[in-house]
């Protein structure tokens, strides 16, 4: 597969403040790709520059072959751009809205399918305060797809949507891949990143921490395992032992916060796996779970903290 | 374009609040200074007439006095009643012929008394003047002689203007200007902030169109401004419109646009659309009373005139008013159109530096 977007050295400063420190990444056709990380990470920054909204203080962007810095209404012509909590005209009805930005390009879908595709059909004809949050999402998402173009951005398509929203969101981004179209996305649901993404770049701090297929990236984490287990009471002296002998590091057995007796081990190797389960068997534990490591996973191993600790800092 | 032109308009008149400033509130402004000024000759204010006297020239006096057309004169109240009416105001001055006034006897009484409120001084300057000038002429008339001299008047226009000719030019300007100031710097903070902006920016549509778009609907709307302005005052309270009318509509564009750029100066100017709202209204209410829309504003002192003749309406209002009342040329003293011209070119300018559809 080709790259449709090309990244190079990519910075972007204001004033001292480094908000993209040198990234480069590509983004190949027909896949979706994640751009994961805090607020204030540099995620939409980048989504920006590519988009052509904000200028880079250096690097190079190519998008469908064509120079950002020199064929930016080209490339406007083909994509489409979602923004995070961008607001569409109040007085003009959803098909109108539609309508009028379809105008601004050569190329126009037929509205109706759009309204089909997410389940507006019946509120076409109402203003943009008649919607619910999820409503208003999908209308979003249809309108940036009003050129038929080739790359989508969906900038956080689905914060602060109720799950059932999201859900109905994450359907509808995969039905926009099926049709050919290259997507990249910013998200800080991990659960969503790990569902919909190909490829995954984790940013921290205007850096690329890690970028692969989701899979691997997962794969390749310190501690791509995971049990989770139950036991009839706390057994401080059995998790001890299980540390001692199936753990590489300290702290890889956790108890979780909450119900009594629940614990959470990481694991590094398979045979080490296989070792710790057979020891909690004997313990006659009420349950036993092995899972894989998740990208929430990951993503605490590498920034060294959890997303929701920083959203509650935020708040 | 076209599209954004035409979707525009559908916008304004879907957003009804912007629609009554834009309309409503001018034309109610018409309406009611109408009512007060317009329509058939103005007069002074009204006084009372107890004529005691049944004298020729008694008779004659009341007869002058009813046909002047400067005051209204009310009749059939005792004195008593005529100075309650004053102390409330109802009227500004009580004359009072006495009994026998004009009689060719000895006795007859010689003076008319007028009672007056000196609060009312156009009132009281009116009918004094009247009256002396009745008694001197009677004087003369009733010794056989001729006067040796007189004024003569000339009137700079030979057409009748009254105050709500004035007016109605003045509220032109006055729509103009809430509709346009107002208009394009809430309109513009609130898309600014709502990131309808930016998102327009996404689109490969060029922002002169855009802007191009926004400027032109504003137009169309002045334009409707305008006829509603002065068919009101024209055929509801009878304003003479002397001048050429497509010239009126052609300055109210350039006035039209003058404020536009006002307004795009604001938004570029203000962080949010609460402060681009204050703003454009910190501009046009002071204007508003010192451009010259209800009162000429040489009257003003003349270090406050130097300063306010240089606002952006007053030179507008000059132009109008001068098409519209006096049928010359805008161009006759062509300060008026450098200042306009100057003021665009400068306000757009500053938009042109300052305003950007989304953030760097």
């Amino acid at each position: 597969m080709s790259n449709i977007i090309e990244v190079k050295n990519l910075t972007k400063k204001y004033n001292s403040l480094v908000a993209v420190d040198n990234i480069s990444f590509s983004v190949k056709k027909g896949e979706i790709f994640g751009l994961l990380g805090e607020n204030g990470a540099g995620k939409t920054t980048t989504l920006e520059i590519i988009e052509g909204l904000r200028k880079s203080t250096n690097g190079e962007i190519k998008v469908l072959g064509m120079d950002v810095r020199k064929n930016l209404l080209g490339i406007k012509e083909r994509i489409g751009v979602q923004l995070q909590s961008s607001a569409y005209y109040e007085y003009l009805q959803l098909h109108e809205i539609l309508e009028l930005f379809g105008s601004f390009y050569n190329k126009e879908v037929d509205t109706k399918k759009l309204f089909k595709m997410v389940g507006l059909e019946n509120k076409k004809d109402q203003y943009i305060k008649n919607l619910s949050g999820g409503q208003k999402q999908r209308f979003s998402i249809i309108a940036s797809l009003i050129n038929d173009p080739e790359i989508v951005f969906l900038d956080e398509p689905t914060t602060g949507l109720d799950p059932l929203a999201r859900r109905h969101t994450w359907d509808i981004i995969s039905e926009i891949k099926k049709q050919g179209k290259t997507l990249i996305l910013t998200t800080h649901y991990m659960e969503e990143a790990e569902m919909l993404c190909d490829r995954v770049a984790i940013m921290e701090k205007g850096k690329i921490m890690a970028m692969d297929k989701t899979h691997e990236l997962i794969g390749k984490a310190k501690h791509p395992y995971k049990i989770e287990f139950i036991l009839e009471k706390d057994n401080p002296k059995f998790t001890q032992d299980l540390e001692q002998k199936c753990a590489i590091d300290k702290n890889d057995v956790k108890k979780l916060p909450g119900k009594t007796a629940h614990y959470e081990m990481k694991l590094h190797t398979q045979s080490n796996l296989n070792k710790a389960v057979g020891m909690i068997q004997k313990q006659n534990p009420e349950s036993l779970t092995v899972g894989q490591t998740t990208l929430e996973d990951l993503f605490i191993e590498l920034t060294g903290k959890s997303i929701e600790e920083e959203e509650g800092n935020n708040a | 374009m076209l599209k954004l032109f035409i979707t525009n308009l559908k916008m304004m008149v879907r957003g009804r609040q912007a629609l009554f400033w834009a309309l409503a509130f001018p034309l109610l402004f018409t309406v009611i200074f109408g009512y007060f000024f317009g329509g058939g000759s103005v007069t002074v204010g009204t006084v009372a007439l107890i004529n005691n006297s049944k004298s020729t020239l008694a008779q004659n006096y009341e007869k002058a006095l009813n046909e002047s057309g400067i005051l209204k004169v009310k009749k059939d109240v005792n004195e008593q009643e005529a100075r309650d009416l004053l102390k409330k105001n109802q009227i500004g001055a009580i004359v009072v012929v006495p009994e026998k006034f004009g009689e060719m006897s000895p006795d007859a009484p010689r003076q008319i008394k007028i009672i007056e409120d000196p609060s009312n001084a156009q009132i009281v300057a009116g009918i004094i003047g009247f009256t002396n000038q009745f008694l001197v002429a009677s004087d003369f008339q009733i010794a056989n002689i001729k006067p040796s001299f007189s004024v003569n008047e000339e009137k700079t226009t030979q057409k009748p203007l009254s105050y709500f000719d004035f007016i109605l030019m003045g509220l032109i300007g006055l729509a103009l200007m809430n509709a346009s100031v107002q208009g394009i710097a809430i309109t513009m903070a609130n898309y600014r902030e709502d990131k309808i902006l930016k998102r327009i920016t996404t689109t490969p549509l060029k922002t002169w169109k855009f802007i191009v778009a926004e400027i032109l609907s504003r137009l169309f709307l002045n334009l409707i401004q305008v006829s509603f302005i002065l068919a009101i005052g024209h055929y509801g309270f009878h304003a003479h419109i002397y001048g050429n009318i497509l010239l009126i509509y052609a300055f109210a564009l350039l006035g039209g646009l003058l404020f536009q750029s006002i307004g795009f100066t604001v938004t570029a100017l203000s962080k949010s659309t609460d402060s681009a709202q204050g703003m454009s209204i910190f501009i046009t209410i002071p204007m508003m009373f010192l451009a010259g829309v209800f009162f000429p504003i040489d009257q003003l002192p003349k270090w406050l005139f130097s300063i306010v003749q240089y606002l952006p309406l007053a030179p507008l209002l000059r132009m109008i008013r001068q098409i519209g009342l006096e049928d010359t040329s805008p161009f006759t003293n062509p300060l008026n159109i450098i200042i306009v011209g100057m003021w665009i070119v400068i306000m757009f300018l500053i938009s042109l530096w300052r305003f950007r559809l989304s953030d760097e």
